[in-house]
């Protein structure tokens, strides 16, 4: 760490300091703001994670129950739509890439040497409307554009609830968040390496699951319920196989997820949560095919993977901490990318590759409107897929520290000056060595929504 | 001289500042802090009651009906009688229920220690709190079981009490004095349209209903009974009012009885 | 400074505080004056207004002729009725004991009688229903403890206002058109104009004082009055109409 670094970190502690002496406390998705007139930090820790009340009113169906939920109490010039994104000015680095000796010439070779571009940007575009069609009929929809042009939908779905007036049963359909109590979603990192959590995410290097992870948004059918102050949840998903794909372009095999958390009071402490979960699913090592080429929707030769593990929630005081662990299985064809009707090509010593992951997170609220956040998260593979891969093929360590200060709450809309460095090795990945290959990221920006 | 005066000085004030922010509250075996429920209010309730627990907040002028102005100590929802200060029991039990048919939510989702600390709290915002001594609770007896008899004596109270000037003859809150209510506030307000069923603001129960009679809500034109009916009577009116719901054409015979508390 | 200076300091504002210190209730009492006078409206064309009040038989049956709103009362001479007259400077520290004697207040021909009640801080009141209807009470303090009670006929109900206030108004939601006005003082030199107009405050110590003279629709009016040892003055308040 040179001077430079220093008199930045320096600067960054004095900006930090100057801001805990004058952020007044709070008052300050807009669009669920604006219907009930309550702050952001109501039901956002600090938006966009949730607190149990917030988390509660999304489990009641966007609905807080006090019989004007339903869109005929709102003026008819409301609208539920709420947009998100992120100018932002980054800098990322990656220590071990493989470039030419001398630029230009192929026939130079290949020598490891850091990159390290930086600049103003954009992050993509959010736009959400959610709500309620009528009472205990809730919805959400989620287009998303790409910085650079491009829109998918992210949610589209529709969900019963409180079906025959109980909290316990309520149906959701359509392209949906798996339910997370730590919610991709809404993590509170945006720079290149901190915006995800690794284990949502991971497959082993080479492994053909058309599964990619718990943090994409799934299609099926959800079943959930929970009690009066949430503290105890569950819910029960049917998921086509195909990783939340539209078109069916995969087989005719369906997943199951599966998530229970409880929740208990500690005097003097704060609210203390712990769940399980589960992601069983199938997925197509081969596909039917015309004159040789696969048929979409005709995937078959199916093998098995799970996902699953324990999660925690702990609040003390003004910190909070998230807890998680994953261990992930998947078939020794999907891992070594093998059709299931062709055993003969799989490797000698060939295996069901194996891990465990897993992250802490801590939070401190100063007070609603300044956070600050710090995460470690790691993956072990604890079996390869076949031996010719070198045993720590995949795994990662990734620290994450940043803040986020909101300079206004108000129910209209909302805005976050947002700080945040991560850093991730990556075991072995460095393109001519071999060694670990070690980015960071760093990016400032500032995170509006209305 | 000026150092000693000032030294004194500070002492004194210190004292008198740590009295008035001793400000507890005891709701069963747990007790609030104020200063730790300052830090929820802010969070939580600041943007509808203000500031000042006015009632004036940012959102206030957007809301019917308005949020309430915690520096008169006058709540709708208490087991206390009319114009004396609820018990802290009182307080915590409207913020875990919410107030029915207005913009304030259940908020059971807070820890009970989060709730307690609020009441604290909110206590704060007017002296009255630390002047008075709040009422003695309403004792609610056993609900006797509905009957004819009953009924019929809870109409002809509904009659000679002159419910049904402000809440009409069939109950629906259409009385001919109803177009010309207000709120202590001066705000519009309408009485309950006893046909709809029991989603009353301060609970749904019948204890809840013996309970809103005896002691009137506070800050709008329903006044406290307590003095002009006996308890016997009110049982009778609640057992009428069972037959006003539109769902209820039957005469109940069950007594629906008092949540467990979470 | 030394710190016998300070001492003496310290026993010189001791006996100034004793010195201005006087106990309750001790007015000049062998040497009482008199206020006397009248209120009075001018140039007004305002006539009271019938009241409906069909909506509850009992109380239309009380009136063989309809009843009025009571809010401008005009008598002989265009005085004015319903005034509160008060002493509102000029007494001092003094602290006043509340009479024993309740204040009353009734629910008469479903109007409030008097219209306007003028008591005592902590002086009981007590609210008396003569109808054959059942009434609420209900009083809409800004600087007192609001409550709402149900009265039937005979219940009798005591209450007491703790704060000064001038004035709280009164109103029975059952009965929309009744109004009230209730004011409460900390001490006992006030008076309520008769139907003509006039008022009598006895037994005033000599001193000199901010009279005011309170309507409920025509605001407040104030005098300097000095009244001397035995003295026994005339005022009179003229409140313009529209004013």
């Amino acid at each position: 760490m040179g001077n430079a670094t220093v008199n930045r970190v320096g600067t960054q502690l004095l900006l930090l300091a100057t801001l805990l002496a004058v952020v007044r406390p709070a008052y300050a998705i807009p669009a669920f703001a604006r219907k009930y007139g309550l702050p952001c930090s109501a039901c956002h820790q600090a938006w966009p994670m949730l607190n149990n009340f917030g988390q509660t009113f999304k489990d009641n169906g966007y609905q807080l129950g006090n019989d004007r939920d339903a869109p005929i109490y709102q003026q008819p010039a409301y609208w539920p739509i709420m947009f998100r994104t992120t100018p932002n000015w980054h800098r990322e680095s990656n220590d071990r890439v493989a470039v030419d000796k001398v630029s230009g010439q192929v026939s130079s070779g290949l020598l490891e040497t850091t990159i390290s571009p930086s600049g103003f940007d954009l992050s993509g575009l959010d736009i959400i409307t959610a709500g309620t069609l009528s009472k205990n009929i809730s919805f959400f929809v989620q287009p998303f554009i790409g910085a650079s042009g491009g829109t998918s939908i992210s949610q589209t779905w529709v969900r019963l609830d409180n079906l025959f007036g109980s909290q316990w049963l309520n149906v959701k359909m359509g392209k949906f968040e798996l339910d997370e109590m730590i919610s991709q979603e809404r993590i509170l990192t945006l720079n290149n390496t901190g915006a995800a959590y690794f284990n949502y995410f991971f497959t082993p290097p080479g492994d053909s699951n058309i599964f990619r992870g718990i943090g994409n948004t799934q299609l099926g059918v959800e079943v959930s319920g929970h009690s009066d102050n949430d503290y105890t949840r569950y819910s029960v998903s049917v998921l086509s196989s195909n990783d939340g794909q539209t078109g069916l372009p995969a087989g005719n095999t369906y997943d199951v997820y599966a998530n229970f958390a409880q929740a208990v009071e500690i005097p003097k402490l704060g609210l203390q949560r712990v769940g399980v979960y589960g992601y069983f699913g199938q997925s197509p090592t081969f596909f039917q095919t015309n004159g040789g080429h696969p048929i979409p929707g005709a995937g078959i030769g199916n093998r098995s993977f799970y996902r699953a593990g324990a999660y925690g929630q702990w609040y003390v005081g003004k910190f909070d901490f998230q807890t998680f662990y994953l261990h992930g299985y998947d078939n020794v064809f999907l891992g070594n990318a093998v059709p299931a009707n062709q055993p003969s090509l799989l490797p000698a010593g060939a295996a069901a590759p194996t891990w465990n992951g897993g992250f802490v997170e801590a939070h401190y609220t100063y007070n609603p409107r300044l956070i600050g956040i710090g995460r470690y998260e790691l993956i072990r593979m604890s079996r390869q897929a076949n031996p010719s891969i070198r045993s720590n093929s995949g795994n990662l360590d990734t620290w994450t520290i940043g803040y986020r200060w909101y300079p206004i709450m108000n129910p209209r809309a909302g805005l976050a000056w947002v700080q945040e460095f991560s850093r991730i090795v990556n075991a072995g990945t460095a393109p001519v060595s071999g060694k670990d290959d070690i980015s960071n990221s760093f990016l400032m920006g500032l995170d509006f929504d209305f | 001289m000026r150092l000693r005066i000032s030294f004194a000085m500070t002492i004194v004030f210190l004292l008198l500042s740590l009295t008035s922010l001793a400000q507890e509250s005891h709701v069963g075996n747990l007790v609030g802090n104020a200063k730790k429920g300052k830090a929820l209010y802010q969070r939580y309730c600041i943007f509808c009651h203000g500031e000042y627990g006015d009632g004036r907040g940012d959102s206030a002028p957007y809301l019917d009906p308005k949020p309430r102005d915690f520096t008169k100590a006058t709540f709708k929802c208490r087991s206390t009688p009319s114009g004396t200060l609820p018990l802290d029991s009182d307080l915590y039990d409207t913020i875990s229920r919410g107030v029915h048919a207005s913009g304030m939510p259940s908020w059971k989702p807070l820890t009970r220690q989060d709730r307690v600390d609020l009441v604290a709290y909110i206590k704060g915002f007017s002296l009255r709190f630390q002047e008075e001594k709040p009422g003695a609770p309403v004792v609610i007896p056993p609900e006797p079981s509905t009957s004819p008899e009953s009924v019929k004596r809870g109409a002809e109270l509904f009659q000679s009490m002159n419910c049904w000037l402000c809440h009409g003859k069939e109950g629906r809150g259409n009385g001919p004095s109803a177009s010309s209510l207000t709120d202590s506030k001066g705000n519009p307000i309408t009485p309950f349209d006893l046909s709809s069923g029991s989603r009353f603001k301060c609970g749904e129960s019948d204890q809840g209903l013996f309970r809103d009679l005896t002691t009137g809500i506070d800050g709008t034109p329903m006044p406290a009974f307590a003095d002009a009916l006996k308890p016997d009577q009110i049982w009778d009116v609640v057992h009428y009012i069972h037959t006003l719901r539109a769902s209820n054409k039957s005469q109940r015979s069950q007594p629906q009885a008092e949540p467990k508390p979470e | 400074m030394q710190p016998k200076y300070i001492l003496g300091v310290i026993a010189a504002a001791l006996v100034l505080t004793l010195v201005t210190y006087v106990p309750a209730g001790a007015a000049d009492a062998g040497a009482a004056g008199s206020l006397k006078g009248t209120a009075k409206i001018e140039g007004s064309t305002l006539k009271p207004s019938r009241i409906d009040m069909s909506s509850d038989p009992n109380c239309a049956k009380a009136h063989s002729s309809p009843a009025t709103t009571e809010d401008v009362v005009i008598g002989a001479n265009n005085g004015l009725a319903n005034v509160i007259i008060y002493v509102a400077d000029g007494l001092g520290d003094h602290t006043f004991e509340p009479p024993t004697q309740p204040a009353v207040i009734e629910q008469k021909g479903c109007q409030y009688k008097p219209h306007v009640l003028a008591l005592q801080a902590n002086q009981k009141l007590d609210v008396v229903n003569s109808d054959a209807t059942t009434h609420n009470i209900h009083p809409l303090p800004t600087n007192n403890r609001e409550w709402n009670r149900t009265q039937p006929h005979g219940l009798p109900i005591e209450e007491s206002f703790a704060r000064e206030e001038i004035a709280i108004p009164v109103k029975c939601n059952i009965h929309p058109w009744m109004h009230g006005y209730i004011a409460v003082f900390k001490h006992p030199y006030f008076a309520v104009t008769d139907k003509d107009g006039n008022f009598d405050l006895k037994d005033l110590p000599p001193g000199t004082y901010t009279i005011k003279a309170w309507q409920e629709k025509l605001g407040t009016q104030s005098q300097k009055i000095t009244v001397g040892t035995g003295e026994s003055k005339t005022v009179e308040f003229v409140f313009k109409a529209g004013s």
